[in-house]
């Protein structure tokens, strides 16, 4: 499916989640869970509490879909915004999450993108390819929001770069990537 | 405000991580509402993250998807339990109670969330209604900020002929002064001190040229513009002095009422 086809479909899926239609809850699994338990995986870190952060996050997706308002942004972000959300809050209540963010972030990245290519996307270029343009700088604000949860202010506390600066880099990080994306 | 420079201050990309307190999050959806540019880029910032999202899939075990579908599922369909030995008459009495008992449910229902909904309502009014305050100050600061620009760059300006117009006997604490510039003809006053007038009088500003009193314009005594820009002078005037006149100004000016005079 290509990524065009996903922005149609986002609005009819909407609307037959709202309606509580179970195959719409089925076609939803089928073209996201891939996606989204990429994005909880590499926050939480283990393998078995990725799949209970995954379930509970589709079960928020269906039961709070009467929540989720088109005008303020994409599906695709509401829902990964709730993933995001849940992994944190698990990683904060099991105290893991010292654990989870002193491992080297380059696992996560590289070795994911090496083993998983055959998902949903068929394309070939991974998340190594698509960063590889951006400054370390860049690369490091991106891999902590992104790949490990951190919210921007926690970076600038933690690592102690102004807020300012963590801003312009996700910006230009995230910026630098539409290229490769192709979306400009 | 530059909207090029809100863009790229990151906010939008807070916006879409769902990093922003709510009052900043209400802004950049005002800002989307009124700049096609910002809507653009918040849609390319989430199409970005969710490319990135996808490039990044991990296939989760197959046997979650069928856990999922049967919570949902048990939640859809509710276990209907109907013995149909009992009879038509008891079967109609338990309906009339469930149906009382819902009314009853729902009534209470309604009632409660019309409540919350009632606060909510009120609470987003304020929110708005704050929002909408900030706004405005914002707006107020930043023309003050380019008043402020504009009167220190032509203050600075080695163009202007600077002409400090010194209190006369009738108020010897006022004082005034006069930036004129004798190529374009702008002349600029700035008030520090002149006194309150009433409702039916102004300040007139003239210009002493081959010894006559040229109008130069009516201003009120308000402190909160830095620079007013007052009629074209040519060059040649002498000397500039403010008057009092009735509001509107003169032709000629009352000498007599002449609080502040200063030579070119």
């Amino acid at each position: 499916m290509s990524q065009k086809n996903y922005q149609i479909d986002q609005d009819q899926l909407v609307a037959e989640l709202k309606a509580k239609k179970p195959e719409a809850m089925s076609y939803l699994y089928d073209n996201y869970s891939g996606a989204i338990f990429g994005a909880i995986l590499r926050i939480v870190g283990e393998e078995s509490i990725a799949e209970e952060v995954l379930q509970d996050a589709f079960m928020k997706f269906w039961n709070k879909i009467d929540q989720y308002d088109s005008s303020k942004g994409r599906f695709f972000t509401w829902m990964i915004n709730i993933s995001r959300n849940l992994s944190i809050d698990r990683l904060r209540s099991k105290e893991l999450k010292k654990a989870g963010k002193t491992d080297d972030i380059r696992d996560y990245v590289t070795g994911i993108t090496d083993s998983n290519s055959s998902d949903q996307q068929t394309d070939a270029i991974g998340v190594k390819e698509l960063m590889k343009d951006l400054r370390d700088e860049e690369k490091f604000i991106l891999e902590m929001v992104y790949f490990k949860g951190y919210s921007q202010s926690e970076i600038a506390k933690e690592f102690n770069i102004p807020l300012g600066t963590v801003k312009t880099r996700l910006r230009m990080a995230l910026k630098n990537m539409r290229k490769v994306l192709k979306l400009e | 405000m530059n909207i090029e420079e809100y863009i790229s201050s990151g906010i939008l990309e807070s916006y879409v991580l769902n990093e922003l307190p709510l009052a900043e999050r209400l802004e950049v959806e005002q800002m989307a509402d009124v700049h096609a540019e910002v809507r653009e880029e918040i849609e390319k910032i989430e199409a970005s993250i969710e490319a990135l999202a996808f490039r990044s899939s991990v296939q989760p075990p197959a046997s979650i998807k069928e856990t999922i579908l049967q919570k949902i599922e048990g939640k859809n369909t509710p276990v209907i339990n109907i013995d149909r030995k009992e009879s038509a008459v008891s079967a109609l009495k338990y309906a009339a109670a469930a149906s009382i008992l819902l009314a009853l449910a729902s009534g209470i229902a309604a009632f409660n969330y019309f409540t919350k909904w009632k606060s909510a309502e009120g609470r987003l009014a304020d929110l708005v209604a704050q929002n909408q305050q900030f706004a405005d100050n914002y707006n107020k600061v930043n023309q003050q900020l380019d008043n402020i620009q504009e009167a220190v760059g032509i203050m600075n300006n080695a163009a202007y002929t600077r002409v400090v117009m010194e209190g006369t006997d009738n108020s010897p604490n006022s004082l005034a002064t006069i930036y004129w510039n004798q190529n374009t003809q702008d002349v600029f006053l700035s008030i520090q001190n002149l006194k309150e007038l009433s409702q039916d009088q102004q300040y007139q500003l003239w210009a002493i040229i081959d010894g006559k009193p040229v109008d130069a314009g009516v201003f009120d005594p308000d402190n909160s513009t830095f620079l007013v820009q007052m009629k074209s002078i040519r060059s040649g005037a002498a000397a500039f002095a403010v008057t009092i006149e009735p509001r509107g100004g003169s032709e000629n000016p009352s000498l007599e009422t002449m609080q502040v005079l200063g030579n070119t």
